[in-house]
């Protein structure tokens, strides 16, 4: 029979219906450890970190169904153990960076935020100025009768008025001197 | 005659060893990968800024990160240009180096492997050891700058 002993010292016997050496879930477990590694590199470099949980993901469930693989049929796990292992790591670190969006928030809170505030109070004044100068004019057709309502609430008119009554108001003696 | 069959016995021997081995298996794919990475950094050129990766954290926050301008970086470096390539990112250099000694190791280690199979574990373990030491010397600015990030939100 053939030896298939590697130089790790993990003894591999050959399988029905699997190539002589590659014993169960190793093709998997090699393509997980590759995908893992890749995807911690990718993980530590914050341009691309977030990214990095897509493989990240791959490699975890590579290396979780070789390992099915490789409990039923009994063999060498160590590859597949590395793999996912690393695999989870780097996909913990990508995910880490999902901590920089709430960063983003709060800079959208600080800086956006009060901004959008000032403007909803801008256009709010400006809407009751032009409304307090404005006139309003409400007309109704109904069966051939028109009704028409005319309102103004005249701001500068109440101004005057109210001028006009504190001058007038000035030269009544209002005290209780008089009286006496 | 007889050095035909011996050539082509030992290229069938070690054909074999590599479907057999999982260490050699990994050196060759990551070999592969890593002169993609260079292939990526000859093809695209900065002075045609025709890069497809965008940084996502300025996408988001409008601010650089740290690992902004790595691939012109990247560029210059294949390019010969290492002064412009530390203006465009300053830790471009020795994740560059990085990227090339994993290159050699993986080369320098598969042949080692092959002609000495009884070094087996213990080379494996060694270029485990070198390996995350390296990365740990090339990416620490970068996980540095995570760290600090998350201790900021």
């Amino acid at each position: 029979m053939e030896d298939f002993t590697t130089n790790t010292g993990q003894s591999q016997p050959p399988l029905s219906g699997q190539t002589p050496g590659q014993p169960g879930g190793q093709s998997l477990g090699i393509a997980a450890l590759i995908t893992a590694i890749v995807t911690f590199v990718l993980a530590v470099i914050p341009c691309v970190g977030i990214i990095a949980m897509i493989p990240g993901i791959i490699a975890i469930v590579l290396a979780s169904i070789g390992l099915s693989q490789a409990s039923r049929k009994d063999s060498p796990r160590g590859i597949l153990v590395a793999g996912l292992i690393i695999g989870v790591v780097a996909t913990l670190i990508s995910f880490s960076q999902i901590f920089v969006a709430g960063k983003i928030g709060d800079k959208f809170q600080k800086e956006w935020g009060g901004n959008i505030e000032n403007v909803i109070n801008d256009v709010q004044r400006n809407v009751l100025d032009e409304l307090e100068d404005g006139n309003v004019s409400i007309k109704i057709n109904a069966d051939g009768d028109s009704v028409e309502i005319k309102a103004s609430a005249g701001k500068q008119n109440r101004h005057q008025e109210l001028e006009e009554l504190e001058k007038a108001n000035t030269g009544i003696n209002d005290s209780l001197d008089k009286y006496k | 005659m007889t050095a035909w069959i011996s050539t082509n016995n030992s290229f069938s021997e070690l054909k074999e060893r590599f479907r057999r081995e999982p260490y050699l298996q990994v050196n060759l794919i990551f070999t592969g990968v890593i002169m993609l990475v260079f292939a990526y950094s000859g093809f695209f050129s900065p002075a045609s800024d025709n890069y497809p990766v965008v940084c996502i954290h300025e996408k988001l926050t409008g601010e650089p990160c740290v690992s902004c301008g790595l691939s012109h970086s990247f560029s210059l470096i294949v390019r010969g240009r290492i002064s412009e390539a530390n203006e465009w990112n300053i830790y471009g250099l020795r994740v560059f180096i990085f990227f090339a000694a994993q290159l050699l190791m993986r080369i320098g280690f598969s042949v080692f492997y092959i002609k000495y199979p009884e070094t087996g574990k213990q080379l494996i373990t060694y270029d485990i050891a070198v390996s995350i030491m390296l990365f740990i010397v090339s990416f620490l600015p970068y996980i540095e700058w995570i760290i600090k990030q998350i201790h900021l939100s």
